[in-house]
């Protein structure tokens, strides 16, 4: 009978074209859609600044020295065109009005500076809300500056390694598993949580609010199948969209991964390749799916008391962010899985998840977090079944 | 045969409800001490206004609600203590029964008879009969969504006859329905009476329960103002027409 339910729920839901959207369609998009558009666009401002000609505005006599340098320099540290400023007040102006994109303001003291060997402060000025001027202005300036500093040392006669008798190096030793880990672990749990909250949601209200609304539920309840029969097979039905929409995210995010080059370090890819395991993935939906049996245990009571379409969606949207804050918790640097967060539900599958992808993963926190969240799932599950069977409510 | 003890239903108020009805009780009697016998091969009508405990009454006989307290016996079975069995009895169609938009009626008889667990060589002659009987062949495969009202009732109809009901259940079956599409309705309340089977069926609608039933019951806030055979009834009457008597006895 459960299976007679859930076939026919299954169908039902499958035909709906609001929960295909969001069980899906969107999950499935969303990651190649977006990635490729943030990709594209940020590497196309990237390559358009560094391609740019920008106009160099130089203030005074003074900047001669300088002027030269800068026309000397190779235009592998950026195309540019110089013009010359009478006065400061001028110059800052032209940057403004975006007549020029970079000026250069050399102190009046210039040579007394130099002459004395003191340090020597270059003013650029930029506008910094245009994407990669500062950059553009640091390069110069390094070039400028390594010029400068050889010159000097030349000058007075110093071999450039006695001046730094000390040079550190820093050496990791974490492994890069490890590494993708701890910093980009949390995504996806977190994409696992939102999307499978988002999948549950429609057939959660269409399968229990619908049919109060639409009066077939009255009917249902006189044929001789129990309630739990019937509340199994549709909750069935609701953590299959659950679970489909967070999997169809993550397939999403994977394929934008291996085949629409958002990674272009091999190594990177390498080292997801050898995360993305079967047993991997079997230990990561083992911790999931309980997750999503929880959030369908929690809307159903809702969805059953809800007395529309309407009022169910505006009690469990909110819902949304209570079950999705803390998974952000898995972003925060710091925060690792012990006794105690191993305890707290969600957080307990974003950083037991965290863990899983570097592979320190104790198989005791993983016990713990998994009979938590089946403990919350079984408690769910009762819940709604009380409610379900609530005379009071079942009814509209 | 339905027979029906002593049967009450409570349903406990919460703050709002308490509210909304302006009262301090705790609790509303829905159905106060109803008894009565519908007997195989008669139709038994429950009239009354609205909110007099009708649909109460039957979903109770339906087993959707538990009764506070009494008795419910559907064909020799006890309806509360085996309601799964009960239900395997009867068939239960409203006015406002709504069917599944997205599927199409073959997929709807389809689920309901594996619902009642009918073998396939039965369901498949038996669909075929209903289906001759109702004319439902030229839409069977189109979604319910794309029917008429028409359509849809009889669709209702094959749904609530696919298992073969001793006891069917009718709750104001024609209620917002044309007199075209109600007349279906009519005719398989007549049908089934013809079969032998038991029929109930509830309305506030004097002319349609002179029009059929054999057996009339007359409920008021939860209670039974008038319980016969509606040939007495007729027969009794101090009003001058039944729709007046029907007023009289609701305030007497």
């Amino acid at each position: 009978m459960i299976f007679t339910i859930f076939k026919k729920e299954l169908i039902d839901t499958l035909r709906d074209k609001r929960t295909m959207r969001t069980m899906l369609l969107i999950p499935l998009l969303v990651f190649p859609i977006t990635l490729t558009l943030f990709v594209n666009v940020s590497s196309s401002f990237e390559k358009k600044a560094s391609e740019e000609k920008l106009k160099i505005g130089v203030w005074g006599d003074l900047g001669a020295k300088y002027w030269n340098q800068l026309e000397e320099m190779p235009d592998g540290l950026g195309k540019k065109e110089l013009q010359n400023f009478e006065d400061s007040a001028a110059l800052k102006r032209a940057i403004e009005q975006g007549e020029i994109q970079l000026g250069l303001i050399v102190p009046k003291n210039e040579a007394e500076l130099a002459q004395t060997k003191k340090t020597i402060s270059l003013t650029w000025l930029f506008d910094a809300s245009e994407v990669g001027r500062q950059e553009r202005a640091e390069s110069y300036m390094n070039y400028i500056s390594d010029k400068a500093e050889s010159a000097r040392l030349e000058e007075l006669g110093v071999d450039a390694e006695k001046l730094h008798p000390l040079v550190p190096v820093f050496q990791n030793c974490a492994s890069d598993k490890k590494m993708i880990g701890q910093l980009a672990g949390g995504i996806l749990p977190y994409i696992f949580i939102a999307f499978g909250f988002i999948g549950c949601m429609y057939p959660a209200i269409d399968l229990f609010t619908g049919e109060k609304e639409r009066g077939t539920i009255e009917t249902l309840l006189t044929t001789p199948v129990s309630r739990w029969q019937i509340l199994v097979g549709k909750m069935m039905v609701v953590v299959t969209s659950g679970m489909l929409a967070a999997s169809c995210a993550l397939l999403g995010l994977f394929v934008s991964i291996e085949f629409l080059d958002i990674v272009d370090n091999k190594e990177i890819l390498d080292i997801v390749h050898g995360i993305l395991t079967p047993s991997f993935i079997i230990a990561m939906f083992s911790l999931l799916f309980p997750l999503v049996v929880f959030f369908a245990g929690a809307m159903i009571p809702i969805a059953v008391y809800a007395k529309s379409f309407k009022e169910a969606q505006s009690i469990i949207t909110p819902l949304n962010f209570v079950m999705v804050l803390p998974a952000m918790i898995g972003f925060f640097p710091g925060i690792e899985l012990n006794a105690m967060t191993a305890a707290i539900p969600v957080v307990n599958i974003v950083l037991s998840t965290k863990e899983l992808i570097s592979g320190t993963l104790s198989v005791g926190y993983y016990c713990i977090s998994l009979g938590i969240m089946l403990l919350l799932a079984t408690l769910s599950v009762i819940v709604s079944y009380r409610q379900f069977g609530n005379e009071a409510r079942i009814l509209n | 045969m339905i027979e029906i003890t002593d049967l009450r239903k409570e349903f406990i108020l919460s703050k709002q409800q308490r509210k909304e009805l302006n009262t301090t009780e705790d609790k509303a009697i829905a159905v106060d001490g109803v008894s009565l016998t519908c007997q195989p091969g008669r139709i038994f009508s429950l009239l009354g206004p609205n909110g007099a405990g009708k649909t109460t009454t039957l979903r109770m006989i339906s087993t959707i609600f538990k009764p506070t307290s009494g008795s419910i016996n559907i064909c020799g079975i006890d309806a509360l203590k085996d309601p799964q069995e009960a239900r395997r009895k009867m068939g239960f169609l409203t006015g406002a029964t709504g069917l599944y938009a997205r599927l199409t009626p073959n997929e709807i008889i389809k689920y309901f008879a594996d619902l009642y667990s009918i073998p396939k060589e039965v369901y498949e002659p038996r669909k075929e009969k209903l289906y001759d009987l109702l004319d439902m062949h030229d839409f069977q495969s189109k979604r319910i969504g794309k029917l008429s009202t028409g359509m849809k009732q009889k669709v209702s109809i094959c749904r609530t006859m696919i298992h073969d009901p001793e006891v069917v259940i009718f709750d104001e079956p024609t209620s917002g329905l044309d007199v075209i599409t109600a007349e279906n309705i009519i005719q398989l309340i007549r049908d089934c009476k013809d079969q032998g089977k038991t029929v109930i069926f509830s309305s506030h609608i004097m002319s349609e329960v002179d029009l059929l039933c054999d057996e009339l019951a007359i409920v008021h806030k939860g209670q039974l103002k008038y319980n016969g055979p509606m040939s007495d009834f007729r027969q009794n009457m101090e009003a001058s027409n039944l729709t007046e008597e029907f007023i009289r006895i609701v305030q007497r």
